[in-house]
């Protein structure tokens, strides 16, 4: 563990090969990126294994002296920091391989490469940060780097709009970070996490300090994480490359944000108000961009809007004080989103389109890519056996002990909608009829799909590492030894469990029956047997209710959410920048020019000066 | 005085004024007698050797005891010291910019001109540095501002150069007669014009007229000298002047110009109305009194600077906006007193320095190239030079005040002495913030031109020499003091006792 601060700099090294001489090595600049990636994951692997048998790690040194201020510098190995160093290096090693094939025939390829262990850098270099100053450097380089990915088609003028977009929005919640930072340096006298967690628990910050700062770090992490209302940036960062969608908007960055929450966790346990803020906005976030989900054509934007309801799960999970759950969500979503992205960027490969209205009757032509977009699809709608299931479990169960009763409920459905998207995007991608042009459609090359079938492995598996069956392994290694992180494993009423499954059911089933019936039950339907059948049987009368009842109304609020989003929440960010704009305008008229209007403006405000003066606390008085 | 005691002086602390001085000589008379065929640019180069010997020789001060001679009018401590040596670094590289500087529009003749004129103007900047005295400082910003605006009208046959010289003259002389008008009252309540003997009288002043004089005096003094800093409400001139005048006069006044306004400032704040009480012995003194009109100052220069430059087209007007917004957040810095306000300030104007000269180096290449000075002759500058488009992205991130770059430390540190003054500047803080916020949209305005535009154009730059060198150190020097601004932070802590050696 002592020599985990090697790990960031692997893909830094490879930024700096490809930057010097990319250019000569070409596409051979993958192997670069690949190797170095590989020998990160490598030692995150050494580490997390070193990690499960021996106590944290913390090395620091003086990095700053002003006065008699000392800032530090270093880096920690705790449980967080090894599963997250392990999450980042592994999905980024897959993207970097499975770019080598997506990204084949590009001009700037070397370039792609050189941002993308650019980016590695920087968000390894934030999981392993021991201070929450350093942590905010990465985590803007973070913003650089996915800033440069979202724009790599700077040709494309919605590409360019989308990176500036996810740029400025992610700085509003930075400026959040950056003043409760401040905030909590100023009463603590530090930024090492310990140190803040000590002088919290020592009762030496008062509980409005406390939720002032909780909740300003908070919006830091609303901005990163795509939580309502600093989540537009997220849906139109799309626009970057699919492999960095996965790496960046899926599975590690907009995790940060679930990360930094997490890292501060003793803090925002520390006051009701900040967990239970954290609490409502996931749990809004959640059903808010599930419902948006539902009528999206986009492929991506549908993934989207499903990484932002799914972050939202993990913040309703923080903020239920389900440490555990949260985490435990963080990684198995990092998993099938990952691939589930992949996937899709594989299909989009194939036929060369976005819209999944001209996909359809792919699942025999992409013979690898289908099974393992079917097994991300099943894992994130929570069916019972993959990751998902369990981690969406804990989440309901903590979301419901925590004393949420309504933000169960939103969970609830958002999981129904959850299931119902997903699978209403499987149908119409694979089964059916072939619509639009599709020419010559072929599956990707091995390059490709070795990463999904690695990640689709991890998909089904992860989520054993921590089940009511075979025991919490995940909850007890990571709250060890740090009580402040509460229980390893909230048990829970046995119906949640059951409660899930069905609503999760129930979506897959709606979605069958809308965008599936249109085809031959396929084979691989039957399996699901005799509940499916007997509701066949009605099939048409449920249908004609569902599309006039649920369907009807699901939409009708969606497009009402949509309608606030566009509306409400960028009409609001308009009006600032325009207020700004409007500033600026006077401003610059004012400057006309002539240089008597200078001089007057000079003595005007020294007029201005010595009148205050007068009248507040001079002769006059 | 005798010509005996006169010699026997300890001439030895003006020695870098002595060495610029004597150059700037040498420089005039080889002017006038090369033949008018030869090319001038060795001129610039002496100059540039001349100016590093004055570096080494202030630098070989560092860490000696307060000397002063005069009367105490030239004093050399470690404000001076930290400061003259900026004032140095930051003459050199224009001079770098000035020797690389080649426009068609008939400075040729001028040449020689041009380079010892900015070093009489960083001579004047230097001055300043050491004065304790009231005659000496208005002297040194005498001899910086007039030969600012002779630079500022270097391009003789240059309609715009023109324009921004007569504007630069008459807002300058406004501007010297307020501060010399504050100054009158001052001289007038204390009969002496050293600055410590002031300090010295007025600390125990408990009239409540005089207390009154004395504070008009300190608005007088401050509202004037903020025409140096470009500072509300007196940064109007700032936008026409620099887009008016030659890059290197532009980034002279941006940088050195600044620098000094900045010297002068603390120096007549700090001794003067530090200690002017404002009710007798021990009372509160007249500059803390004052703090929020110097924070009303620091706001609006904050806001108006980085909300304007929105709206700007033109690179050099954008960055007359981005030079007024970073005086707002100096300003910030002297508005919170607290005692790592030196270094706080020494450390900004450092990274200031290295990021703004940097940008103007290649402003220079730009501009000279594509004959205008537009925002958008910047499209694709990555394709056409991926060094420069790289450089700049690097400087302008660091002007943002990005994390990993010296802007980031020098914005991080004026923000934790606002927080940590008693009491906070909390409004001040967030205004702070919420405008570099707004920078934002600017400089990366400029970044969206370079990296996402096509070029109109697919022509090649030459980088002259001496550009290199200046954007070498630049980006350097940015990248540097933001991974490691220990060795700043250190210098500053190990050699100088800035507040000890300031009131001695």
């Amino acid at each position: 563990m002592e020599n985990a601060w090697l790990i960031p700099l692997f893909p830094l090294l490879s930024f700096m090969i490809l930057l010097l001489i990319g250019k000569r090595l070409r596409e051979a600049s993958a192997y670069v990126g690949i190797l170095l990636t590989l020998a990160s994951l490598v030692f995150s692997i050494l580490v997390l294994f070193e990690r499960f048998s021996e106590p944290s790690y913390l090395a620091k040194f003086n990095w700053l002296t002003i006065g008699d201020l000392h800032l530090t510098a270093g880096f920690e190995v705790n449980q967080l920091n090894a599963l997250m160093l392990f999450i980042v290096s592994l999905v980024s090693f897959l993207v970097h391989t499975y770019s080598k094939g997506y990204m084949h025939g590009d001009e700037r390829f070397h370039i792609f490469y050189a941002y993308l262990g650019l980016f590695t850098f920087a968000m390894l270099g934030l999981v392993i940060s021991p201070n929450i100053l350093q942590t905010y450097i990465f985590w803007e380089l973070v913003g650089v780097g996915s800033f440069l990915l979202i724009g790599f088609y700077y040709y494309k003028e919605e590409a360019k709009a989308a990176a500036k977009k996810a740029f400025i929005m992610t700085r509003i919640g930075d400026v959040g970070l950056l003043i409760g930072m401040i905030l909590l340096f100023w009463q603590t006298k530090s930024f090492e996490y310990s140190e803040i967690f000590n002088a919290v628990e020592a009762g030496g910050v008062s509980n409005t300090m406390i939720t002032l700062t909780a909740i300003l770090i908070f919006i830091g992490a609303v901005g990163k994480s795509g939580q309502f209302p600093l989540h537009t940036w997220l849906p139109d960062a799309m626009e970057g490359p699919t492999p960095v969608s996965a790496l960046i908007h899926a599975a590690t960055m907009v995790a940060a944000g679930v990360y930094l929450v997490a890292a501060l966790f003793p803090l925002f346990t520390a006051s009701k108000t900040a967990l239970l803020t954290v609490a409502t906005i996931g749990g809004i976030t959640a059903i808010f961009a599930a419902s948006i989900g539902l009528v999206q054509t986009d492929i991506k934007r549908v993934l989207a809007y499903s990484t932002v309801s799914q972050l939202g799960y993990m913040m309703l999970a923080l903020g239920s004080a389900g440490y555990v759950a949260g985490v435990f969500h963080l990684m198995t979503h990092a998993f099938f989103k990952a691939l589930l992205f992949l996937a899709a960027g594989s299909v989009i490969h194939a036929v060369h389109t976005q819209n999944i209205e001209e996909m359809g009757g792919l699942w025999k032509k992409l013979k690898l890519t289908a099974p393992l977009f079917l097994i991300g699809t099943l894992a994130i709608s929570g069916v019972p056996g993959l990751s998902g299931f369990f981690s969406k479990d804990e989440i309901l169960v903590a979301a419901w002990e925590g004393g949420h009763p309504v933000l169960f409920l939103l969970a609830l459905i958002a999981a129904f909608m959850t299931a119902f998207y997903m699978f209403r995007l499987f149908f119409m991608v694979f089964t059916g009829e072939k619509r639009g042009k599709q020419k010559d459609v072929h599956e990707s090359p091995s390059v490709m799909t070795m990463p999904m079938v690695l990640l689709g492995i991890l998909a089904v598996v992860a989520g054993y590492v921590n089940t009511p069956w075979f025991g919490s392994f995940l909850g007890d290694w990571l709250v060890d030894g740090n009580p402040a992180l509460g229980h390893s494993h909230i048990e829970g009423p046995a119906w949640i469990m059951i409660a899930a499954t069905v609503v999760s059911l129930a979506g897959i089933l709606l979605a069958y029956l809308i965008y599936g019936k249109r085809s031959i039950a396929p084979d691989w339907l039957s399996g699901k047997g005799d509940m499916l059948h007997t509701v066949l049987n009605n099939k048409y009368y449920i249908d004609e209710f569902y599309k006039l009842t649920v369907v009807a109304f699901v939409t009708g609020f969606s497009y009402l959410l949509r309608f606030i989003d566009v509306f409400l929440v960028e009409g609001i960010v308009k009006g600032v920048t325009g207020i700004v704009q409007g500033l600026g305008r006077t401003g610059s008229k004012m400057q006309s020019g002539q240089v008597q209007t200078y001089g007057a403006v000079a003595f005007l405000g020294l007029a201005v000066l010595v009148v205050i003066y007068a009248l507040t606390g001079g002769y006059l008085r | 005085m005798s010509l005996e005691t006169f010699s026997q002086l300890n001439w030895s602390i003006m020695t870098p004024e002595f060495l610029i001085l004597g150059v700037i000589a040498i420089l005039i008379l080889m002017d006038l007698f090369m033949p008018k065929t030869l090319d001038r640019k060795i001129l610039g180069w002496i100059g540039i050797a001349a100016t590093f010997a004055a570096l080494v020789s202030t630098a070989s001060m560092i860490g000696g005891p307060v000397q002063s001679i005069l009367h105490d009018t030239f004093r050399i401590d470690s404000f001076a010291l930290a400061f003259k040596l900026l004032i140095l670094v930051g003459g050199a590289l224009v001079l770098f910019l000035a020797v690389s500087y080649e426009p068609k529009d008939g400075v040729e003749r001028y040449q020689a001109e041009f380079y010892y004129l900015l070093m009489t103007a960083m001579l004047g900047a230097m001055v300043m540095t050491s004065s304790g005295d009231l005659i000496t400082l208005f002297i040194g910003l005498e001899l910086l501002s007039i030969s600012s605006y002779i630079l500022a009208g270097i391009r003789k046959f240059h309609g715009q150069s023109n324009e921004s010289a007569m504007k630069y003259v008459v807002n300058g002389s406004i501007s010297s007669a307020i501060v010399l008008f504050g100054m009158s009252y001052v001289y007038g309540l204390t009969g002496t014009t050293n600055l410590l003997e002031m300090a010295s009288q007025l600390a125990a002043l408990a009239d409540s007229n005089h207390v009154y004089l004395l504070t008009l005096a300190f608005l007088m003094i401050v509202v004037g000298l903020a025409f140096k800093l470009a500072a509300a409400p007196f940064h109007m001139w700032a936008p026409d002047v620099y887009q008016g005048a030659a890059t290197p006069v532009t980034a002279f006044l941006s940088v050195v110009s600044k620098i000094a306004g900045f010297v002068i400032v603390i120096r007549i704040l700090l001794t003067v109305f530090g200690f002017a009480a404002t009710k007798g012995q021990d009372s509160i003194p007249i500059l803390y009194d004052m703090q929020n009109y110097l924070a009303v100052i620091a706001g609006a220069t904050m806001i108006i600077g980085n909300v304007v430059a929105l709206r700007q087209s033109d690179i050099k007007r954008m960055f007359a906006y981005s030079s007024i917004a970073h005086a707002g957040y100096l300003l910030v810095a002297l508005t919170s007193l607290t005692t790592n306000m030196f270094q706080s300030i020494w450390f900004y104007l450092l990274a200031y320095l290295l990021m703004n000269l940097g940008a103007f180096a290649i402003i220079q290449v730009v501009t000279e190239k594509a004959g205008s000075t537009k925002i958008a002759d910047f499209a694709g500058l990555y394709r056409r030079a991926p060094v420069l488009a790289v450089a700049m992205g690097i400087l302008l991130v660091s002007l943002a005040g990005f994390p990993g770059t010296a802007g980031f430390i020098g914005k991080l540190n004026i923000f934790i002495g606002a927080f940590y003054a008693e009491p906070g500047h909390y409004v001040l803080a967030s205004i702070m913030i919420a405008t570099t916020v707004v920078s934002y949209f600017y400089y990366f305005s400029v970044m969206t031109q370079m990296f996402f535009r096509p070029a109109e154009d697919e022509s090649k730059f030459n980088i002259p020499f001496g550009i290199l060198v200046v954007l070498i150190i630049a980006v350097v020097g940015s990248v540097l003091l933001g991974v490691m601004p220990n060795i700043a932070f250190d210098f500053m802590q190990n050699n100088m006792d800035v507040i000890g050696d300031f009131f001695k």
